[in-house]
């Protein structure tokens, strides 16, 4: 599988195409925005209208997604997955953090066999995740997908986010979105497009990591990030029954 | 009345305590709907969730605004079958 180069209004305008329609099939898309650009989760829709009255998307590629969480900078540090999912599907029959749980986990252990130590965060450990964190004085950051930590998202040893998730349940379908940083993020882009100040920059590199700090700076292609993924979810989506009861 | 309510489905395994918020009215108050209509979208833990009609009828009170929060098993809106 090659690499897909995308830009975050083409993900976004795929994102709504699959559940337009009922999906019968898991689908999936992986890939990497060459350009930078800014999606907003859907709750900050005022964002996005002062960020377009303010002729900022002249500046960078500004879009609203129908999911929630906050703020994501994409663009060459971060690889992107979208899958669609049937309403029947395993992954998808319960509620949605059974959902967040088996994409965290399938990244953590993708990760993992790519030499990054990695894991899902389980619901018990969110409040000692977020207290060693503010206790290092680094406050969550809502605002930003990277500067809080959601259920089942994938951070090292450190409780350093790598993966953020998000999703958007129809009658349709599933959408899950996920993306993992591949390199760091220029965060004081984000704070400067948001109107932040720069110093939640520092936060926000302290509160994430990335594969190539990981792998101190030897990083894996992107390539090899997309074909292990896209090996592992074949594994975990085809193989299995597409129908509930089964626990993957 | 009927209430409109998000699924218990979407609550699973999710802490007491944690609310949803509106994000989205797709109808107003007076509008007829049919079952299974999408009424509105809400958010709870980063997932955004469709709200459906549980019954053909006329929306008779919003009772959550957009960007207003709410507990499980509160009703957002009444419904006239």
């Amino acid at each position: 599988m090659t690499l897909l180069l995308s830009t975050a209004t083409e993900d976004q305008l795929w994102n709504r195409e699959q559940l337009a329609r009922v999906v019968r099939d898991p689908r999936w898309r992986i890939g990497i925005c060459q350009q930078p650009g800014v999606v907003l989760g859907c709750s900050q829709r005022a964002v996005h209208d002062r960020l377009h009255s303010e002729g900022k998307r002249n500046e960078i590629e500004v879009v609203l997604r129908e999911s929630g969480g906050g703020a994501v900078l994409v663009g060459p540090w971060m690889l992107s997955l979208s899958l669609a999912l049937p309403r029947d599907h395993a992954w998808s029959v319960q509620g949605s953090l059974h959902s967040y749980r088996q994409l965290g986990r399938l990244f953590a252990e993708t990760l993992r066999a790519g030499g990054v130590g990695a894991h899902a965060l389980c619901p018990e450990k969110m409040n000692d995740a977020q207290i060693a964190l503010r206790d290092r004085g680094l406050p969550p950051l809502a605002w930003a997908c990277f500067g809080d930590l959601s259920p089942w998202e994938v951070v090292n040893a450190e409780g350093r986010k790598l993966v953020g998730l998000a999703q958007r349940r129809r009658s349709t379908g599933t959408l899950l979105v996920a993306g993992l940083l591949v390199e760091r993020p220029p965060w004081s882009m984000l704070c400067a497009l948001l109107d932040h100040p720069d110093r939640l920059a520092d936060i926000l590199r302290q509160r994430t990591t990335d594969c190539a700090r990981e792998l101190r700076n030897t990083p894996t292609p992107l390539s090899v990030w997309v074909q292990m993924l896209h090996a592992a979810l074949t594994d975990a989506l085809t193989r299995n029954p597409c129908v509930a009861s089964t626990e993957a | 009345m009927t209430p409109v309510t998000l699924t218990d489905e979407a609550w699973e395994d999710v802490d007491p305590g944690v609310e949803a918020l509106v994000d989205k009215w797709l109808v107003q108050e007076g509008d007829a709907v049919e079952v299974g209509q999408p009424l509105a979208n809400a958010v709870l833990l980063k997932t955004n969730f469709e709200i459906t009609a549980p019954a053909t009828g006329t929306i008779a009170k919003i009772l959550v605004q957009t960007g207003e929060t709410f507990a499980r098993g509160t009703p957002i809106a009444t419904l006239l079958a």
